[in-house]
């Protein structure tokens, strides 16, 4: 009998929403549990900033240039490699509970697999999956958790915020108390919600199970990505009149305008409305209109959701401890990327490569039983990449991580981390849109510098970049692209970049927006 | 508007091509996700294998220039939309199969951009391998 593996994700969590990342909201103490009995990693990047790219390198523990997926819409083949394959070739009983997102959502041809298993409600998964049962942000579309609420509590389809508006655009409608975009007081009851869903289906899962069976389980909750409506009954947790404008968030509007204007010209055209990066945003919305009681606001929903997927794991965990498991348990937590929250004025995510979007958390508590030396209390300060994930889960389970994996297992402190060449960590956005906007970024982190450079696109010439000094601007307010006393600093950041980054060898269609 | 087009040879003459594209209830043997297709004067209606309905409205079956166009009417979230579909005599071996969307709102294109790819795919390699009478 070897280590079980539950791989715990979230979607569009930042760094500092958890108590252990110094997160002083939210309470955490379930995940800040995996921290205090743990490796904690403190630069842990994603290899793109959107949902589908960063999923698919999750599962492969490839760049985005390799298995290909380098905007959302675009699907993961079927026949990519996956970490859950190799997994279960080993023996492991191996399940997906929650979001997936390898394949398009926006399917109205029922095109692919995991719509097709939503829509049936069949079970059987794929891509090395034993087993899958699907959720997404709300009531729509074709998952296992909507086909649920479909059947099952139909009045309550309508209480969730409607993601796509009459335009098929991600909708900018007004809610809460103070407007902000994607806020809605959602009257279904909290047993209903996802959160708890992806919990319950879990515990279903892993009661299904022989007591010797080795097994992964991916639990990945769909939360606190927006539409920020969790459950009216939980609104008391958090009143947004008692928090603290996030700290990157320049509440001075002309300081907060002049740092845009020293970015890449995207910012500004987005803050202004004059531009649609990307599908992700709503389309209508204008950043420049966003006020600080909204910001506030965006904020107590998402501490709430993030309260609520604590509680969740917590149940999960008891469920494990039940069975006796919990000695040979091993556990990592993270998400797929990270989200505005108000940092520049800016919620949501697109081309911005700053901590906001790609400082993400990242927790590994190994198994109790596994000893080895691990110093379960560590704070890992180089940087890693949600790409090392894949070969970490095969190190757990004793199996060699195969060739097409492009990562390594995780070091399990600083000291494992210099021996083994974590020097740096690379993220990536490529998107067209149908008006033909196109924007490409390539971005390297080390020594505690974030540098970006801008291929040609419609928006930028390939002159342009941003670099910031992590140490001096933990905010990457001040960019340094254009300072004379950092231009050999950039260019060799540049070559780095050149020699360790895979560019995609083909562009594939993207199926769908989203 | 978006506009999208797809193309494929198929090494079948246009008349046997035009046989299967001409006749709008064919769609079902090569479009991904059509399970029905029933024609009612100029109104065409698809069901989708999630069991929506998809109506659209014919608006060209012309024989001679081997063109096909129809409009989506409903009730996905379309505010304009026109189809084309040309069979064309090039000049070389076999035929060009072409099939053009106009569309609004955008994020449309992208959900048509990739079906309509597959499907074109599809009904090539039905023609080519002479399995379109299967029906």
């Amino acid at each position: 009998m070897g280590r079980k593996i539950l791989f715990i994700t979230t979607d569009q969590m930042r760094y500092d929403a958890i108590g252990a990342n110094g997160g002083n909201v939210a309470r955490t103490p379930n995940i800040d549990s995996f921290a205090a009995n743990g490796i904690s990693y403190d630069r842990a990047q994603p290899q793109n900033v959107v949902c589908m790219p960063s999923r698919s390198t999750m599962v492969t523990g490839q760049n985005v240039g390799t298995h290909g997926v380098w905007m959302n819409g675009v699907p993961l083949p079927v026949e990519s490699p996956s970490v859950a394959a190799v997994l279960r070739d080993a023996g492991y009983r191996t399940a997906l509970i929650g979001k997936s997102h390898f394949e398009p959502l926006l399917d109205p041809f029922l095109r692919f697999e995991e719509n097709q298993q939503g829509f049936t409600g069949a079970t059987e998964g794929h891509r090395g999956f034993d087993h899958m049962e699907l959720a997404t942000h709300g009531a729509a579309g074709f998952t296992h958790y909507s086909r649920g609420i479909r059947t099952n509590h139909p009045e309550a389809i309508g209480m969730f915020f409607q993601v796509l508006d009459g335009d098929l655009e991600v909708s900018d409608v007004p809610g809460g108390d103070t407007g902000a975009p994607q806020i809605k007081r959602n009257a279904v009851p909290r047993d209903w919600y996802h959160t708890d869903w992806v919990a319950d289906r879990t515990i279903s899962w892993l009661d299904g199970l022989n007591a010797d069976d080795d097994w992964f389980c991916w639990m990945s909750f769909p939360d606190p990505h927006h539409p920020w409506d969790p459950p009216e009954s939980e609104l008391h947790r958090v009143n947004w009149r008692d928090l603290d404008l996030p700290a990157g968030y320049p509440q001075n509007q002309a300081e907060r305008e002049a740092i845009i204007d020293s970015k890449p010209r995207h910012w500004r055209l987005w803050y202004d409305g004059q531009l649609v990066s990307n599908y992700e945003a709503p389309g209508k919305w204008v950043p420049a209109t966003l006020t600080a009681d909204q910001i506030l606001e965006v904020n107590a929903m998402t501490h709430i959701e993030n309260e609520l997927i604590d509680e969740a794991i917590g149940r999960v965990l008891a469920a494990i401890d039940a069975k006796g498991w919990s000695d040979d348990l091993d556990i990592v937590f993270t998400t797929d990327h990270g989200e505005f929250q108000g940092d520049f004025g800016f919620l949501f995510k697109g081309p911005y490569h700053v901590d906001s979007l790609m400082r993400l958390p990242l927790i590994w508590r190994p198994a109790p039983s596994a000893g080895g030396g691990i110093d379960a209390t560590a704070r890992v300060s180089k940087p890693v990449g949600l790409l090392d994930l894949a070969p970490t889960f095969c190190t757990i389970a004793g199996v060699q991580p195969p060739d097409w994996m492009e990562g390594r297992p995780l070091p399990i402190d600083d000291a494992d981390a210099h021996a083994r060449g974590f020097e740096r960590v690379t993220t990536e956005w490529d998107s067209r849109q149908p008006d033909g906007t196109e924007i490409h970024l390539r971005t390297i982190m080390r020594d505690n510098f974030v540098c970006t450079t801008y291929q040609p696109g419609t928006v930028h010439d390939g002159t342009e970049g941003e670099l910031y000094d992590l140490a001096l601007d933990p905010l990457q307010q001040i960019n340094l692209w254009d300072d004379p006393d950092r231009r050999s600093l950039r260019d060799e950041l540049l070559i780095d970049l050149a020699a360790h980054f895979v560019e995609p060898r083909e562009f594939r269609h993207a199926e769908a927006p989203v | 508007m978006a506009t999208i087009r797809s193309h494929a040879r198929v090494q079948r003459n246009a008349d046997d091509v035009w046989k299967v594209v001409g006749d709008p209830t064919r769609i079902v043997q090569w479009f991904p996700g059509v399970t029905a297709a029933t024609v009612e004067g100029n109104i065409r209606t698809l069901t989708l294998a999630a069991g929506l309905p998809v109506f659209e409205e014919i608006v060209t079956l012309d024989h001679r220039m081997r063109r096909f166009q129809y409009r989506i009417t409903g009730p996905l979230p379309v505010k304009y939309h026109l189809g084309t579909m040309d069979v064309i005599e090039d000049g070389e071996p076999g035929c060009l199969l072409l099939y053009s969307t106009e569309i609004s709102p955008d994020p449309m294109a992208f959900v048509l951009d990739g079906v309509i790819s597959e499907g074109i795919g599809n009904l090539a390699r039905m023609l080519n391998d002479h399995t379109e009478d299967e029906r």
